[in-house]
């Protein structure tokens, strides 16, 4: 690949003529001389244009891939979305407000166990049940929010995996959430007619989730709320001059955090039916964070790679057995050592 | 028993795993007081140490048996093996990380512990491994209190240990240089101070004493597996944080006071072992909420 | 880059798309086996996976299965995770298995219940025990171990045979112990007496002095300990270090011999209720010494269980005279008290196993010996 193109500028495009057009008219968009491979990969993808065409094209692959596939590639497709919404969740808590959470699966747990409980037990509808859910987890971001947000960012770490591990162990310990055993019997949900049953069903469900929870997370980025994130991260005290509510700001990240943590719940508990603590565990919420941070924290396409590879990259190692993990938590250290800003980083900070 | 003896049974047994808690937490907070890093890999030290230590000890054993010398001798091989081990993880791993953003270095730390933790496990396939040793299980009763002689020797080791480190660091030069680079790096540089060196000998010396714990607890307990080092890491993080992290007298204390708060907290009364972590997680909580520094930590401004 | 890319794709989808192939009308029969290979509890995985394959060849070697097919076995490691084990279980789905015989851990064992259901695969389930799997089960699943009921129900035999009144219940806080924890303390206090003490420990917890000083100042005379062997070594050692003299027992989570390994000296007299394991068996005879001969190793307590559990996948199927999952569901709900390596075999109408075929041991000079109530 170096040898065809012994200079690095952004015009090399000469093979590509269709594309080429495109970057004419959006030059600014490049930075001028990528250096590296990763770099100009990324570069690649940045105009809107071909954005919008891997846009387009992502989604054809998602749409088509169960029916060209395996019932286990659902499965674990099904599984690598499921963490694409809970990590661009975390990631407005992490990437876009700067605030470590090592108790991301509390949010996770809150909304399965609530939709769980008032479907199962209280016969609720499930759609009636969601917004009640949704409630509970904002709940309980503004409980874990609001007495620690003060605190600098290695207490906040410790406090939030504090409140993951009470979250875990109430559940184990009470007898409404089934204790050790879980909930089992989860009811599955329908919509107009069509009874959500079968794992392609619930592929396609966690299709339209990971889309919305893009699309959302975008939004946010782009949003008011987005810049004022940006602003309390770099500089609190020139935030705060500026008229930014600190605090306000840095809750309003927590709540809408544990909302997208929440969601990811409430559709995991019905997919597998059963839900017990141990899905809810500080490897759990530690898995999320290494999905965000590996991929590159506060940008959204990384953060999706983030969740592909650590669903995916086990799975795709289940061949080499017991080693299986080894060689993943190597992997990840070599790509933690040559890329420290994650495998797709955030520029605009 | 009266309630009397209880409580004196509850203050012994506190501070025999209050001891195990602090010189696991006094890697954390020495770390974390010269790179400003939680070290996550360091509850997977104690471990690494706990192995390393069965395995000095299977070497030595036909000289020097299982009883306390062998295990003294296989603690420090088992010392010097996994200071070693936490230099180079130092150089390897974090090294090169210290300009990047923090949240990276982190989940590097974290990597670091997937690494260990999962290497142990390919190397015992997960099963657990009795660590045995001549140690019985003598003791002697005052009054209704139990103490047995294996108690009395760990406790009495921690405490050397701790002492020896608190003259090191108050009375000699590295000690001093220590101290300084957790103040002011580029100060050091400019001072002439090796920072390079001197956070290599703070993590020998911390990962030494995770190793020290570990192979006691393994003796102690009996048993070691590939995943011993997650619970009790979690809990030296804890007490390390009680005590203020950074903090070497504050880790000590954090972890007597946490030892003691968990074998106080399985007692009270109307609430279940099972709500023991609850409680412990709590006041952890609480205490940051409320006194955020810790016991004895000093406040900083910090930036992110 | 654009090619690379798409090369990249096409890679891929090829690769995940292959486990998708279907298999030969007269090809071999493919079985799943789901056991834990990896984690904690990887020993019992082995060995049942050993006993399995033992089974298999036994059958290929006679003629094999439907005039003359092979049985192929494919492994799926749970780990004693729940959400590993429905990876794996949908993984075994994929490759179109003509059943799934194993589950040992009942926490990991009950999800992956709803995925063979929705594939509509038979499962045996040689190991769990615990009574939530019997709701969760949609019907094409058999369990041949006996339940956390029946165990209930041995413990209060043999604690009440030995005169205890106060009895101290320990468990791990995971589905398997505390199911067996909590029918063992609706039985106890349901026969009138009391439980001294339920308590919680978490795994890989090493210190248990506090618990110990409790259920020693509760005045329990007898303590049953339900999870596994690991942390169960630990205990017993610390309970008997600490002046501990009344009656320990443990459950089948705990009936390996590796529990002398780790509590030593402290386990001689320790009690363990159990499945038949082979040393106990008069018909296993040649099975164990199979085993040994084979695998250089003396079979597990779950070997047996796992052994009888593939051949009776392997009878069901013959049975069925096809490989038609509803077929094979019926024949083994068929199966009317035969005998196998571990007793005789027959189901209630909750495909659980009709009758208990629970064993008391007791610990002596190192090894499990029958018990037999004097």
């Amino acid at each position: 690949m170096a040898k065809s193109e012994p200079k690095p500028t952004p015009v090399s495009h000469v093979d590509e003529p269709e594309l080429h057009k495109h970057d004419s008219h959006e030059t600014d968009v490049h930075e001028p001389g990528p250096r590296n491979l990763f770099q100009r990969l990324y570069a690649a993808f940045e105009s809107p244009g071909r954005r919008r065409a891997l846009h387009v094209a992502i989604l054809a692959i998602l749409i088509v891939t169960p029916w060209i596939s395996s019932q286990y590639t659902t499965v674990i497709l099904t599984n690598a979305l499921l963490y694409v919404v809970l990590c661009l969740g975390l990631n407005i808590v992490v990437g876009y407000a700067g605030l470590l959470d090592l108790g991301y699966a509390a949010f996770f747990a809150v909304g399965a166990y609530t939709v769980s409980i008032l479907t199962q037990q209280f016969g609720v509808n499930f759609w009636a049940a969601i917004p009640f859910s949704l409630m509970a987890a904002a709940l309980a971001g503004v409980i874990i929010g609001g007495p620690t947000l003060r605190l600098r960012s290695d207490y906040l770490a410790i406090v939030t995996l504090g409140f993951g591990e009470i979250v875990r162990f109430t559940a184990r310990n009470l007898e409404i959430t089934g204790g050790a055993s879980g909930l089992s019997h989860i009811p599955e949900p329908s919509l107009f007619g069509w009874h959500i049953d079968s794992s392609i069903d619930f592929y396609y469900v966690f299709v339209v989730l990971a889309v919305l929870a893009y699309i959302a997370s975008q939004r946010l980025f782009d949003s008011r709320l987005g810049r004022a994130w940006l602003y309390v991260r770099h500089d609190e005290d020139a935030a705060e001059a500026m008229g930014i509510n600190r605090v306000a700001t840095k809750l309003t990240a927590y709540v809408i955090g544990a909302i997208f943590g929440a969601i990811g719940g409430i559709f995991f508990s019905v997919n597998l039916g059963a839900i017990s603590p141990e899905s809810f565990s500080f490897q759990q919420s530690v898995l999320i964070l290494l999905a965000v941070v590996l991929g590159g924290m506060g940008k959204i396409p990384g953060v999706i790679l983030g969740a592909f590879i650590v669903v995916l990259g086990p799975e795709l190692l289940r061949d080499f057995g017991t080693l299986r993990l080894l060689i993943f938590a190597v992997l990840l250290l070599l790509i933690m050592l040559f890329r420290p800003s994650g495998i797709w980083p955030e520029k605009r900070s | 028993m009266t309630w009397y003896d209880s409580f004196l049974q509850q203050l012994v047994d506190g501070l025999v795993l209050g001891s195990f808690y602090a010189l696991v937490a006094l890697g954390y907070t020495m770390v974390f007081g010269v790179i400003k890093l939680l070290n996550f890999a360091h509850g997977d030290l104690y471990m690494t140490g706990a192995f390393a230590g069965f395995g000095g000890l299977s070497l030595i054993s036909g000289f020097v048996g299982t009883g306390w010398l062998g295990i003294f001798i296989a603690m420090l091989l088992a010392m010097l093996a996994v200071g070693c081990l936490g230099v180079v993880i130092e150089r390897v791993a974090y090294h090169p990380m210290l300009g990047a953003p923090r949240l990276s270095i982190l989940i590097t730390a974290l990597a670091v512990s997937l690494v260990l933790q999962n290497a142990a496990l390919a190397m015992t396939g997960g099963q657990y491994t009795a660590f045995r040793t001549d140690l019985g299980f003598d003791g002697f009763n005052l009054g209704n209190l139990y103490l047995s002689y294996n108690q009395i020797v760990l406790v009495a080791t921690a405490a050397i240990l701790m002492i020896a480190l608190e003259l090191f660091v108050s009375k000699t030069l590295y000690g001093r240089a220590m101290r300084a680079v957790s103040i002011d790096k580029d100060m050091c540089r400019m001072m002439g101070i090796n920072v390079s060196a001197v956070i290599a000998v703070t993590f020998f010396i911390g990962s030494g004493l995770a190793a020290a714990a570990g192979t006691m607890a393994g003796a102690y307990y009996g048993s070691i597996w590939y995943f011993m080092g997650f619970l009790i890491g979690l809990k030296a993080f804890t007490a390390a944080v009680i005590g203020g992290i950074g903090s070497i007298t504050g880790a000590m204390l954090g972890g007597l006071i946490l030892g003691l708060l968990e074998s106080f907290g399985t007692h009270i009364p109307f609430i279940g072992s099972e709500w023991k972590d609850v409680f412990t997680f709590s006041i952890l909580i609480l205490v940051l909420v409320f006194k955020p520094t810790g016991l004895l930590g000093k406040s900083e401004v910090e930036r992110m | 880059m654009g090619k690379f890319l798409k090369l990249i794709a096409s890679a891929a989808v090829i690769n995940l798309a292959a486990g998708s192939l279907a298999m030969a009308q007269d090809g071999p029969i493919t079985l799943g086996v789901q056991v834990p290979t990896t984690g904690s509890e990887a020993t019992y995985g082995k060995d049942m996976f050993n006993a399995m394959s033992l089974a298999a060849d036994e059958i290929n070697a006679n003629g094999g299965l439907l005039g003359g097919r092979q049985i192929e076995l494919v492994t799926g490691d749970t780990a004693c995770d729940p959400q590993q084990s429905v990876n794996a279980a949908s993984r075994l789905a994929s490759r179109e298995v003509v059943g799934v015989v194993g589950g040992y851990c009942s926490g990991a064992t009950q999800p992956t219940l709803k995925t063979y259901g929705d594939a509509n695969i038979p499962f045996v389930i040689v190991a769990a025990n615990s009574t939530q799997l019997i709701p969760a089960n949609p019907g094409n699943a058999v369990m041949i171990n006996s339940t956390g009921d029946d165990q209930a129900k041995t413990a209060l035999d043999f604690f009440e045979g030995k005169g205890i009144e106060k009895l101290a219940i320990v468990n791990q806080g995971d589905a398997y112990s505390q199911d067996l924890a909590n029918l063992t303390r609706d039985a106890w206090t349901g026969a009138g007496h009391t439980v001294s003490a339920f308590e919680y420990i978490n795994k890989g917890e090493q210190d248990f002095s506090a618990l110990v000083n409790k259920i020693r100042g509760s005045g329990a005379e007898a303590v049953f300990w339900t999870a596994y062997y690991a942390d169960g070594g630990l205990l017993i050692r610390q309970l008997r270090q600490r002046g501990f003299q009344g009656t320990i027992a443990v459950g089948d989570g705990s009936n390996s011999p590796e529990l002398f390994n780790i509590a030593g000296q402290a386990a001689e007299g320790v009690y363990a209720f159990s499945n038949p394991t082979a040393d106990f068996l008069p018909a296993a005879k040649q099975f164990v010494s199979d085993y040994q001969s084979k695998f250089d190793n003396a079979p597990g307590p779950y070997a047996p269980l796992a052994y009888d559990g593939l051949q009776l996948m392997a009878w069901a199927i013959d049975k069925a005279g096809s490989t038609d999952a509803d077929a094979i569901v019926k024949a083994l709900n068929s199966a009317d008290g035969q005998e196998w390596l571990a007793g005789p075999i027959s189901f209630t109408s909750q495909h659980t196993l009709a009758r208990s075929n629970f064993v008391v041991l007791e610990g002596q000079g190192g090894k499990w010996t029958r018990y037999e109530k004097k």
